[in-house]
This record gives C-alpha cells, structure tokens and sequence, in this order.
C-alpha cells in the first residue's frame, strides 16, 4: 500500500521573494498530516514528494521531520505549470494507491493539479475535502458545496484526496527527527516529460463591480439595509435542476447574467 | 554518564549564538545551534549599526559578503531641548573604504547570513525549536537543555546560552544574582522607508555611505535617548527609555517616537516617509553592575544573555560585544571539551578572554557612563543648560557685546538649577568614563 503527499514548496503571500518565509501551505501540511495518519493505521510509510528547484527540499525536510519515509523531488523552476506539475508527479507515482494533497497552494490557488493527478493516474476523486475519517479499507470524505451543503464520499483506492487548510494540524517534528532529517538523502529526479514555466496566473473570482442606485430609506439604518439586503428575503433562490451538462452550462451563465455577475449579451 | 548527543549545544541563532557555532564548528566539535524563530533573525529587532572588526579573523573580508545596508561615514552626537539642537558632526571617507568601520544592516539578513556561515562550518541548525529549560546532573552541571518539541531533550558536553536579554537559561542556572527592572531598557523603533535618492540629499550621503546619529533628550519626560540611522532606502528612528521612568509617566513608547520625530532637527528628516515596522525590545543597560555570573558547569553565557551589551549613551554597541563573546565562549568551550574538562574550571579561558579583550576593557572604562548618562541631571537639566549657552554664544546681540563664555555658563547653570558641586562631580566621572 503506498501512500503519497504532494507537496509545493511556495513563497509566503507576504514576502514572495523572500525565500526565507517560504515553506508549506497549510493545505498540503493538512495533506500531509492524513497521509502519515493513514500510514500510521495501515502500517506503512509515506512518500513525500514536491516538483521545483533545489529551495523545495525545504519542504521534504520538514515532511521528513514528520514522519514521511521517503522524499522525491522532481527537478523544475518555481513557476512550474500546472499541468505539467500533475504529469510529472502522476508518472512517478504511478503505483500509487493513496495520493493526499493540499487543495490549493498559497500562492497561485487553482487547485487543478489534484485533479491533474487523479486523471493521469485514473484514480478516484475527492477535491476540496473539509473532513476525513480513515478506515481500513478506505476514506470518508466531507466535501463543501454551494449553498453550506455538503457532500459524504466514500473513497476507495487508488484515489486523490486534497483537504482544506483547517482540516487538520500538521503534528510538530520531533527533536531527534529534525536532527535525522537534515541530513537525510533526498531523491532528486528529472521530469520524464518537458516543464514549462506557468504562463498566467490564477486568482480567486472577483465579480465585477455593480453600480446600484442610492438607498431611499429616511433613517441611516434603514438605508443601511437596503444597502446590505440585511431584511429582505433572498432575491436569489436555489434551485434543483436536473439538466444535460450543456443545457446546465446555459443555465448558469443565465442566472449568472440575471444577478448581474456577467454582462448581458 | 552516557555519551551525549553532541558537543556543543548553542541556544539563540543571534550574533553571539552563530559566531560561537562557527568557532565550535570549525574546531571540529558537533555542534547543534538552536533558534526558537523560523529562521535567524526572523524575530530579532536592534537600532541598525554594527561594528564588525571583531569578524576580520573568522570571516576574512566579511564586508566583501555581509549584507550590508550603507557603511557608516557620518556620525552625529546630537543634544536636544523641546526646540533647540546641538550636533556634533563627524565624516570621515575612510570608513567608506576597505576595511571600513561601522555599517547600517538589518538583524534578519545579518543574523542569516551569519547562521548560514555557521551551517558551513558544520553546525546543524535547527529553527522553530525553542528551548524551554536546562538539563542538569545529579551535582547541578548543565548536561543539555529541553527543548517545546516532542522528543525533545538533547544532551552535549556544554552549553552555550546566547538566548539574548532577559536570558531565562541564564536565570533558571541562577547566574543572575538580582535582576531590576532598573538595568534595562526599553528600546523601540520605527523603520521608515524613503527613496534612496531623498535620504542621500537629505544627510548628504552619496552611493552606499550611511549616517548614524545617537541623540541625548528627546524623550521627554522619560530618561533616555535616540538614534536615527539611514538605511539604503529606509531610516531607522527609535528611542530607548529607562524602564522605571517609562512607567511612572504612563507613557506610551510610540507617542515618544512620534515626538522625536515631530523635533525641528528630525522632522525634516523623516518628512513623507512611510512606515514599515515598529518593533521594540529590552537592551541589558547596566554593564558591569548586572552581569551575571558567566561560566558554570557544562555553561557558559554570552552576548546579551550575560548583559554584555555596552550602552554608554554615544555608544550603543550590543553587536559586536555578542559576537566576540560568543566566540570567546565557544573556544573555551573547544578548549574544554578537548581536554575532557567541562567543569567550572575547565570553562575558566572564557572569563579570562573577556577580561582580557575590549568585552569587558571597554565595560569596566565606562562602568559609571550608563548611569550618568541616564540620571536626572544629565537628562533633564544638562541638555537646556548647554543649548542656552551655545545658542547665548552664536546669538548676536548688538548693540550689546558678546559675553564672555565663562559668563553665560554660570548664568545659565544658575538658572537651569545645576549646582556647581554636582557638574563638577558628573564632569568627573564623563572625564573618567569617556576621557
Ligand atoms: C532598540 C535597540 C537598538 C539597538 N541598537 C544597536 C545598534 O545599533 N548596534 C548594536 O551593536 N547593538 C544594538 N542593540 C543591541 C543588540 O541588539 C544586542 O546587543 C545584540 O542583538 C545581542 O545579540 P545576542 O546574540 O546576544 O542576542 P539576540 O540578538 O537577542 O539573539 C538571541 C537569539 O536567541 C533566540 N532565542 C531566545 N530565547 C531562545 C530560546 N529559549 N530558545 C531558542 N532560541 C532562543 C532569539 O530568537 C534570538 O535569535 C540594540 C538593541 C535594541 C533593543
């Protein structure tokens, strides 16, 4: 049974050319966690693995220090795409049943490469998980919808997990394991296919900005209210459709359109 | 007694911590150097100059490398009233030159650059790793230290406690025999950033040449002084206040900062800049008169865990006395471990290279500088008296004649309320300190 974490060594929001502060997300310390967990109950190790420059051995050091077993790290510049982080991962991993990861970094926040991963390796599927619980012959994952819904899964292997920051603390090295860790040979391997550098960044969804007109009420408060559609009942209602995927594309961008989310026409 | 994990334990990645892993590293000793931030200096504030002379022979050419901000070429001694100021003003092209003097720096690139020298010489480096207390044998010799991580206690032959001011390794060993509240002080500090090409018109500073002006009054109420260094694009501006007086005025640090800065000497300096940091931090003010007791069974202190920091008013200088204590430390250590003898005894070199060198030479010379400096006469009554008398002497007061300067002295020490018996004794004593 192998068990992989993936993870990105990535500069702090803060300090981007410092690298000094970078380090783990806090998504992929998550991943990590539930990877040594779900060693710890099966009885087996973990591999490490992380795709950059020689700077993200960082990263492999201190999932060394936690436990991980192994550490492999495929040589590539800082700003490597993601596709192509997922193939190079996904073909070095490629027995493997278990692959945790963060469900985005930090720094650039798509979180396409878990499903990168699973995709090349034809594994299951659990993307933006918020709770796991590990049993012996699988996962239990809690995944966030729209809406405060949330979906259960049951996974089986082989399969891709990514968590959420907050789904769990990633538990502090021990002394001796620090010391161990440092010096600790790291596997340093090339990509089997071509990495290139990511050509654009990938932000969060800003909506555009609305102009709206001025609030009527008499009393600051009551302005205040219209503003912030504090009383008034939801204009936007859910929904369950059940449509072709097409039909259901059209279908959002409509509503998207009607609350004034994407330009008419 | 098992073998322990390691040589040389050294607890604070700071100047003294990382120039005592060097110096133990490079004799072939194992060393781990411990530093509870994320990385050396991460978590390190100071005023902004060092002197590195004491690196010529462990770093050759250290200025060829060391990240440095400006190299000093001016230095200003400025005294201020509410609206006067006095400067003395110095430059000289040599510090600005191979091998130079001092040199603005900021402590997270100094302290890492530092470390890094350490990890080369062999000495593992752990970071996030705080020491929490101290081992010790049956007899009460330090045996290690424990650490906030899990499985977290390591052993060595010695320790090296360079955990900076307030030193709670220092206090737990019971070195410190009293601690006051009254030998330290508070040092706070506003970082300002401003264009390279503003802060070299504004302190008449071309290329990589830098400023450092120490500043006696200007703290109001609150004993103490200032400094303002330049930075390449940033100025350092920050006060340091005796503790007592700080509170007995309910003062808030940053409102004195800001009245510094609102000075009509200063505030042409700093107009338009932007802050980027405020930090603050305890400076060991007192010397000799707080130092603890430095050497103990499998423990030596040094740098500002000892109280090693030498703060005589003009001078400000805690860094170089960190980082040649450190070393002094780690080669007792060396000396120690290779004769087998880290007793109190064994460890007895380290107090001796002190004594001997500028670390405690220049502590014992200005033994009576910290307390003169911060009394009351020196702070409140001196700085007005001798404005009146400068600006008495340059103001021109035709048709009357100039006064003779004996004259304006005894007018003005009158009138400030100065006797003449207590001039004459603190005259004495900055005599003896400084002279
Ligand atoms: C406002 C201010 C201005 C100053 N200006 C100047 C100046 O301009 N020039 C100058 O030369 N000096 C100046 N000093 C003094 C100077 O900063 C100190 O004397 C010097 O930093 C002492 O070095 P150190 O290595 O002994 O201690 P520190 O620099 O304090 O380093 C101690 C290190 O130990 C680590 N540490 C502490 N406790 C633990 C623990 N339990 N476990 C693990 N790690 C620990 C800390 O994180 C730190 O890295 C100034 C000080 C202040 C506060």
């Amino acid at each position: 049974m192998s068990i992989v974490a993936c993870l990105k060594w990535v500069s702090h929001p803060g300090e981007p050319h410092d690298e000094r502060f970078a380090g783990m997300s806090p998504a992929d310390q998550s991943a990590l966690e539930f990877a040594l967990r779900q060693a710890a109950l099966l009885g087996t190790g973990v591999t490490a693995i992380t795709v950059g420059p020689s700077g993200a051995d960082k990263v492999l050091r201190d999932a060394l220090a936690c436990g991980a077993t192994r550490a492999i790290r495929i040589e590539a510049p800082t700003t490597a795409a993601g596709t192509d982080v997922a193939t190079a991962i996904a073909d070095h991993i490629a027995d493997a049943e278990w692959v945790w990861c963060g469900d985005y970094s930090l720094d650039r926040g798509a979180g396409s490469v878990p499903a990168f991963i699973a995709a090349h390796l034809g594994a299951e599927q659990a993307l933006g998980v918020i709770h796991v619980d590990l049993e012996a012959d699988g996962v239990r994952a809690t995944r966030r919808l729209d809406g405060g819904r949330r979906e259960l899964l049951g996974v089986r292997s082989p399969a891709v997990v990514s968590v959420e920051g907050a789904t769990a603390r990633l538990r502090r090295a021990g002394l001796q394991s620090l010391r161990t860790a440092a010096d600790t040979v790291i596997e340093v391997v090339p990509a089997t296919t071509p990495i290139h550098r990511a050509e654009f960044m990938v932000r969060p969804y800003r909506p555009r900005a609305r102009e709206l007109p001025a609030p009527a009420g008499d009393s600051p408060l009551d302005r205040l209210r219209l503003l912030t559609d504090a009383a008034a009942a939801s204009a936007a209602r859910g929904e369950m459709v059940t449509l072709e995927p097409a039909d259901a594309a059209a279908r959002i961008v409509q509503v998207l359109t009607d609350w004034g989310y994407l330009p008419h026409g | 007694m098992s073998t322990p994990d390691v040589d040389v334990v050294v607890v604070g990645a700071g100047p003294a911590g990382s120039c005592a892993a060097i110096v133990a590293a490079r004799a072939g000793l194992s060393v781990v150097l411990l530093e509870r931030g994320p990385f050396p200096g991460s978590k390190n504030m100071y005023g902004g100059v060092v002197y590195p002379r004491i690196l010529d022979g462990l770093i050759p050419n250290w200025w060829e490398e060391a990240p440095i901000q400006r190299w000093v070429t001016r230095r200003s001694t400025m005294l201020l009233t509410d609206t006067q100021a006095l400067t003395v003003d110095f430059r000289s092209e040599a510090w600005g030159q191979p091998p130079y003097n001092g040199a603005t720096a900021f402590r997270p690139d100094w302290d890492h650059w530092l470390a890094s020298h350490a990890e080369a010489a062999g000495a593992q480096l752990l970071t996030d790793t705080t020491v929490v207390g101290l081992l010790r044998d049956a007899g009460g010799a330090v045996t290690g230290v424990r650490t906030d991580r899990p499985d977290g206690d390591l052993t060595a032959r010695v320790v090296i406690a360079c955990d900076g001011v307030n030193s709670f390794l220092a206090k737990e060993a019971g070195l410190y025999e009293h601690t006051d509240a009254k030998h330290f002080t508070l040092g706070v500090k506003e970082t300002l950033a401003l264009p390279k090409e503003v802060i070299d018109e504004r302190f008449a500073v071309r290329e990589r040449h830098g400023v450092d002006i120490e500043i006696l009054g200007g703290t109001g109420k609150v004993n103490g002084g200032g400094f303002l260094y330049t930075g390449l694009d940033t100025l350092a501006v920050g006060v340091v206040l005796k503790l007592p007086k700080l509170a007995a005025q309910q003062q808030r640090p940053e409102q004195i900062i800001a009245g510094l800065k609102q000075h009509p000497a200063i505030a042409p300096l700093v107009q338009g800049a932007e802050l980027k940091e405020y930090s603050a931090h305890l400076i060991p003010e007192a010397g000799l008169t707080m130092m603890p007791k430095m050497t103990m069974p499998g423990m030596l202190v040094a740098g500002d865990a000892a109280a090693l920091c030498l703060a005589a008013g003009i001078w400000l200088e805690g860094v170089n006395f960190a980082m040649a204590s450190g070393m002094y430390a780690a080669e007792a250590a060396v000396e120690a471990v290779q004769k087998g003898d880290t007793s109190a005894t064994g460890l007895a070199g380290y107090q001796r290279r002190l004594s001997d060198t500028f670390v405690l030479k220049d502590h014992r010379k200005l033994r009576r500088a910290p307390e003169l400096v911060l009394s009351d006469r020196v702070q409140h009554l001196y700085p007005t008296m001798v404005a009146n008398v400068v600006e008495r002497m340059f103001h021109v007061d035709n048709p009357n004649p100039k006064p003779g300067v004996r004259r304006i002295l005894d007018q003005e020490r009158r009138k400030a309320g100065v006797r003449r018996r207590d001039l004459l004794r603190d005259g004495w004593t900055g005599f003896r300190s400084f002279g």
